[in-house]
């Protein structure tokens, strides 16, 4: 990097106009950098030490560089059907609605919550009823008493076949190679007891 | 170590440091701009919550839902925080609420902490610390009304660029490393992460155009370059070649990948601002701007 414009004057290590940092906050600054760099690095190569020496809340801003390192073997697609309290049968739900937030994405908090947690029966019970209530205030007349909560592998086409231009089906349109793994079922009590609480009102 | 000092100290152009003010903030803004606009979904109860995971390491830090006035409050702050920044308006102290801002949602709600947001804080911080309001902003601008004849700053302590030039080497290497230990040398990659919700009308008009054995050479590409980042940077003969394969990557990342596209600006907003040649630099920044007269130390 070479030299500035002659016709400008350089006033090294003032900020905004006032005097250079004290030589302790410099340092300190400096090492604190340094220090955040080295673990960012080391956690992007697989030092999981560095895991048992960061508490958690430290280790979650440093963990940024592992991106795509893995190939796809599938595409997957997070969906929820719904039991239909009126109709005695499960349907597709389009969560959408319900995650304003990118909601056509997988920056929704419904794919996210399934990609992290989908294993969790604790964040699947939360999600559970977080759509019936959701659902259920926003369609009174269309009530659902519980949910099945699952994820479609869609095959990748082969490479240079891309097929065509991905788009969102309805579950029941994918063609039969893509396979369908529930991974939560509302339990049949709970299902009840929703569905006859919504009778009485 | 002499030598390491002198390199980490050496001045740099003040206007590297104002364009990290401008673009960095603009680029975390733009990525959480669909959630702040959604803050109830994202932070109150009327949005889906995680239950309380009791130290599961997927949930750092749980933080119950927020009131409403709260939650729209810390958007309207991280908004106006971050635009300041850019604006180089009471730089710092805006640097500082914006880091912390942005810290504590990404603790508070795991299903929003994505890259840009992670980084964000670090970054932000960084500025706050640094000179970056020194030129080129609302800060600059009231200092030079009320002392007309004071020096215009032209160059700033190194270590701050440092720190961005460093951070961004040490990003790219992570990231080659991380790829080569996984499926990067063995399988194709890059084609398998184009077929699902990210895949952007760019994206399949571009694989539609490629033969399959260029999505070989394209990994092969970005596998060099990542790896050989802190090569490629350190060699002055090899810096340019280097910032033009970077933005041309990043360019196919914010093409082709969607809502990666802040974090696509986020990158290569740091690679210009870290590696542009400064004469280009300098003539982007002065171009429009009558050279000050000479003045004595």
């Amino acid at each position: 990097m070479r030299g500035a414009a002659p016709n400008h004057r350089a006033s090294p290590g003032s900020r905004s106009g006032a005097p250079p940092a004290r030589p302790w906050r410099r340092r300190l600054v400096t090492g604190l950098g340094a220090l955040y760099i080295i673990a960012l690095w080391l956690d992007g190569v697989g030092a999981r030490w560095l895991d048992n020496l960061l508490p958690l809340p430290a280790r979650m801003f440093v963990q940024v560089s592992e991106l795509f390192p893995n190939a796809s073997p599938d595409s997957i697609e997070w969906r929820a059907r719904a039991w239909r309290c009126d109709l005695a049968r499960y349907e597709e739900l389009d969560v959408r609605p319900f995650f304003p937030i990118r909601s056509d994405d997988k920056e929704s908090r419904f794919d996210r919550a399934m990609f992290f947690y989908h294993r969790q029966g604790k964040v699947m019970a939360a999600l559970d009823d977080y759509l019936t209530s959701a659902n259920n205030r926003l369609h009174p007349d269309a009530r659902i008493g519980g949910v099945m909560l699952l994820s479609l592998r869609v095959p990748i086409p082969p490479l240079g076949e891309p097929g065509p231009r991905h788009e969102r089906l309805p579950i029941a349109d994918y063609a039969p190679t893509v396979s369908r793994n529930y991974w939560y079922t509302t339990g049949v009590d709970a299902r009840q007891r929703r569905c006859e609480e919504g009778a009485g009102q | 170590m002499n030598r390491l000092r002198a390199w980490l100290d050496a001045p740099q152009p003040v206007e590297r440091l104002a364009l990290l003010r401008v673009l960095l903030p603009l680029a975390i803004l733009g990525f959480l701009s669909s959630r702040l606009v959604h803050a109830d979904a994202w932070l109150t109860a009327s949005g889906f919550r995680l239950p309380d995971l009791g130290g599961d390491w997927r949930q750092p830090l749980y933080v119950p839902a927020l009131p409403a006035w709260l939650a729209w409050t810390i958007a309207a702050a991280i908004a106006a925080s971050g635009l300041s920044l850019a604006a180089g308006f009471a730089t710092g102290t805006a640097g500082a609420i914006f880091a912390l801002l942005v810290a504590f949602v990404t603790l508070a709600d795991r299903l929003e902490a994505f890259t840009v947001s992670k980084l964000a804080p670090v970054l932000t911080l960084a500025l706050a610390f640094a000179p970056s309001g020194a030129r080129y902003g609302v800060d600059a601008w009231r200092r030079r009304r009320r002392a007309p004849d004071a020096p215009v700053v032209t160059r700033v302590a190194g270590g701050p660029i440092r720190f961005f030039q460093i951070f961004l080497v040490a990003m790219y290497s992570a990231t080659g490393i991380a790829k080569a230990r996984g499926d990067w040398l063995k399988t194709q990659v890059l084609w398998t992460h184009l077929h699902d919700e990210y895949q952007t009308r760019v994206a399949w008009l571009v694989m539609r155009a490629l033969p399959g054995w260029s999505w070989w050479a394209l990994q092969g590409l970005v596998l060099t370059f990542e790896l050989g980042a802190p090569l490629w940077f350190a060699l002055r003969w090899t810096r340019r070649p280097a910032l033009v394969v970077g933005l041309g990557m990043h360019a196919m990342i914010g093409l082709m990948f969607g809502p990666v596209v802040w974090f696509a600006i986020l990158m290569a907003s740091i690679l210009i601002a870290c590696f542009l040649p400064e004469p280009l630099l300098l003539r982007a920044f002065r171009s429009r701007e009558r050279a000050p007269a000479p003045r004595a130390a």
